[in-house]
C-alpha cells in the first residue's frame, strides 16, 4: 500500500463509522423529538455513509474480502437504528402495559 | 448507608486519587516528548509510562469495585456478606499500590533475575507489578468475588444483573492468572500476554461496565429492571460476540501465525455495530425523560459514556483494525489516540457518572446541578479530544513517513520524530493534556464540595 493510499483508505474508514452514527443520533433524535427534519438529515448521513462505501470499493487497494464486508456492513448499519428504535419502542410499551 | 456504600466510598476517593497522579503521570511522559532531556536520568520516561498506564488500569478497577459495593446491597436489600474481609483487603490494596509506586519511584528496575520479578516489576506492560503485589491482586479479586457471589447466596436471591456480573467474575479473576509470566520466548508470552490484556479490556470489562451502567440507569432514571436487563443481555452478547476474537488485532509483529490477522480485523470491524445500537438507545432513554433529572452531571456523563465508547472506539478503531492499515499503524500515535479516547469512553465516563451518584445519595441531595460540574465536564472531554486529535495527526505522520515510506528502519524512526506533524502532534498533546489536567481538578473540586457550597443547592437537600 502506498502511504498516500494509507492515509486514504484510513480516513475513508473512519468516515465510514462516523457517518453511519451521526445517521443513528439523527433518527433517533428525530424520532423522540419528533422532528422530521431531523430524520431526514440523518438519512442525508446514511447517504454519505454510501457514498463513502462506493470510494472505498472503487478507490482504496483493500482486498476483495474487505470491500464485500464493509459493503454489507452498509447494508446493515442502514437497519440498525429503525430496529433498535421499534425494539426499543416495543419494550416500553410492554413494560408499560403489565407495570 | 450501608457498610459496603460506605466502603464503596473509600472505594470512589481511592479510585479519584489515582485518576490524579494518572494525569500527572501522563503530563509527565508527554513534556519528554518535548523536551527529552527533562529530569533525564532521574526520572525516565519508561517509569512516568508504567505509572501512568498501571494508574490508569488500577483506578477504574477501584472504580468498578466501589460501583459494584455502592448499588449490590440496594440490589439485594442487604449488607454484604464477607464486608469485615472487604474492608481489610480494601486498605491492602491501597497499601500495595502505595508501596509498588514507591519502588516504581525509587528502585524502578534491578537485575533480570527471580527477585527482581518478586519484588520490583515483572517487566510486562499494564501488568509490571511486582509479583508479590500481583498475588496480592488476585486475593483482593477473589474476596471481591466472594463478596458478590456469597452476598447472593446469603440473600437467596438473584436477578438478571447479577448474573451477568457473577459469571463476568469468572474470567475476570481465570485470566489475571495470565498477569504471572511463565514463558521465555517472547512470541509466546506476547501471545498469551494479550489475552489478559485483551479480554480484561474488550470482553470482561465491558460486561461489568454494562452491569453497572445498568444500575445507573435504574438509579439515575427509573429505567424498569426488565429493560435494562433484556439490553444488558444483547449488549453483552454482542459485545463479546465481537469483542472477544477481536483479540487477532493485536497479534501484529509478534511472531503469531497469519490467520489471527484476518480473524482480528474480522471481528474488531462488527464492534461498531453493537456499539451504534448503545447510542440510539441513550437517545431514547435521554429523550424519553426530556432530559430532565435529579442528577445533571450523571446524566451527562452517562450519555458522554455512550457517545464517547461509539467514537473512540467505534471511529477511532475502524480506521486502524482491518489488517492493511493495522500493518502500518500498529504501535503508532494512532494505537495510542485510539487507547485514550476508548479507554475514556468505554470506562471512564461511567465511572464518573456513578461518581456524581453516590455523591447525590450519601449527601441526601435531592437535585445535582450547578455551574462547576460543566466546566469539569467541558475541559475534560474538550482535553480529551484535542488529546487524541493530536495524537491522531503524529500517529498518521509515523504511519506514513516512517512505515509506509520510510520501511520501518531505524533511520525512518528518526526521520520521522523529527517531521513537522509528528512534532505538532506532541506539543498540541501536551496543550490539552494541561486543559485536561484543569478538568481534572474542577471535577475534584465539584465532587468534594457539592451539596455543601451553595445555599440554593443545600436548601434542596433530604438532610434541611
Amino acid at each position: 500500500m502506498t502511504p498516500d493510499a494509507l492515509v486514504f483508505s484510513a480516513i475513508m474508514l473512519g468516515l465510514f463509522v462516523l457517518a453511519g452514527g451521526s445517521y443513528g443520533v439523527l433518527y433517533g433524535a428525530g424520532r423522540i423529538w419528533r422532528r422530521p427534519q431531523l430524520i431526514k438529515t440523518g438519512f442525508a448521513c446514511y447517504g454519505i455513509q454510501v457514498l463513502v462505501t462506493l470510494a472505498i470499493v472503487a478507490l482504496t487497494p483493500l482486498s476483495i474480502m474487505w470491500k464485500v464486508f464493509i459493503l454489507l456492513s452498509c447494508f446493515a448499519y442502514a437497519l440498525i437504528p429503525p430496529a433498535t428504535w421499534r425494539y426499543l419502542e416495543r419494550l416500553h410499551h410492554t413494560e408499560g402495559k403489565t407495570t | 448507608m450501608y457498610r459496603s456504600q460506605k466502603l464503596a466510598l473509600r472505594y470512589f476517593t481511592a479510585s479519584a486519587t489515582l485518576f490524579g497522579v494518572m494525569v500527572i503521570a501522563g503530563l509527565l511522559s508527554a513534556t519528554y516528548y518535548v523536551f527529552p532531556h527533562f529530569l533525564f536520568g532521574i526520572f525516565n520516561f519508561n517509569m512516568s509510562k508504567i505509572l501512568h498506564i498501571d494508574t490508569l488500569i488500577i483506578w477504574l478497577l477501584m472504580g468498578f469495585f466501589g460501583s459494584v459495593y455502592w448499588f449490590l446491597p440496594k440490589e439485594l436489600n442487604r449488607e454484604l456478606e464477607g464486608i469485615r474481609l472487604g474492608e481489610i483487603m480494601f486498605w491492602v490494596f491501597c497499601a500495595a499500590v502505595a508501596v509498588v509506586a514507591a519502588i516504581f519511584i525509587f528502585v524502578q528496575y534491578g537485575p533480570g533475575d527471580e527477585t527482581s520479578l518478586w519484588l520490583i516489576n515483572q517487566g510486562r506492560k499494564y501488568v509490571e507489578a511486582p509479583r508479590w503485589a500481583a498475588i496480592g491482586i488476585v486475593l483482593i479479586v477473589l474476596t471481591f468475588a466472594y463478596n458478590v457471589i456469597g452476598t447472593a447466596i446469603k440473600a437467596r436471591r438473584m436477578t438478571g444483573i447479577l448474573w451477568v456480573l457473577i459469571l463476568d467474575l469468572i474470567p475476570l479473576t481465570l485470566l489475571y492468572l495470565d498477569a504471572f509470566p511463565a514463558q521465555t520466548n517472547i512470541s509466546h508470552d506476547l501471545y498469551w500476554w494479550w489475552w489478559l490484556v485483551h479480554m480484561w479490556v474488550e470482553a470482561t470489562w465491558e460486561v461489568l461496565i454494562g452491569c453497572i451502567m445498568a444500575w445507573a440507569l435504574m438509579e439515575l432514571l427509573g429505567t424498569s429492571r426488565r429493560i435494562v436487563e433484556t439490553w444488558l443481555y444483547i449488549e453483552v452478547m454482542l459485545v463479546l460476540g465481537t469483542g472477544i476474537l477481536g483479540l487477532g488485532h493485536h497479534y501484529f509483529w509478534i511472531g503469531t501465525p497469519r490467520y489471527w490477522l484476518s480473524i482480528g480485523g474480522f471481528f474488531s470491524a462488527l464492534e461498531p455495530l453493537p456499539l451504534l445500537g448503545m447510542v440510539v438507545h441513550a437517545i431514547y432513554d435521554a429523550g424519553t425523560h426530556h432530559m430532565q433529572t435529579t442528577n445533571k452531571p450523571a446524566f451527562y456523563w452517562l450519555l458522554a459514556e455512550a457517545f464517547g465508547n461509539f467514537i473512540g472506539a467505534g471511529v477511532w478503531g475502524f480506521m486502524m483494525t482491518l489488517p492493511q492499515i493495522n500493518l502500518y499503524s500498529h504501535g503508532t500515535q494512532w494505537t495510542v489516540s485510539h487507547g485514550h479516547f476508548a479507554f475514556w469512553g468505554a470506562y471512564a465516563c461511567g465511572v464518573i457518572a456513578v461518581f456524581y451518584l453516590a455523591a447525590q445519595r450519601s449527601r441526601g441531595l435531592n437535585m445535582v446541578d450547578n455551574r462547576s460540574w460543566k466546566w469539569g465536564f467541558g475541559l475534560l472531554n474538550f482535553g480529551m479530544v484535542g488529546m487524541v486529535g493530536a495524537l491522531l495527526i503524529a500517529g498518521i505522520a509515523q504511519a506514513f513517513f516512517e512505515r509506509a515510506e520510510g520501511g520501518s528502519t531505524l533511520q525512518a524512526f528518526v526521520v520521522a520524530q523529527s517531521n513537522p506533524w509528528f512534532e505538532m502532534g506532541m506539543y498540541s498533546r501536551l496543550a490539552f493534556g494541561f486543559i485536561f489536567a484543569a478538568g481534572y481538578t474542577v471535577l475534584m473540586y465539584d465532587l468534594l464540595t457539592v451539596g455543601k457550597r451553595a445555599p440554593a443547592v443545600a436548601a434542596q437537600s433530604v438532610a434541611a
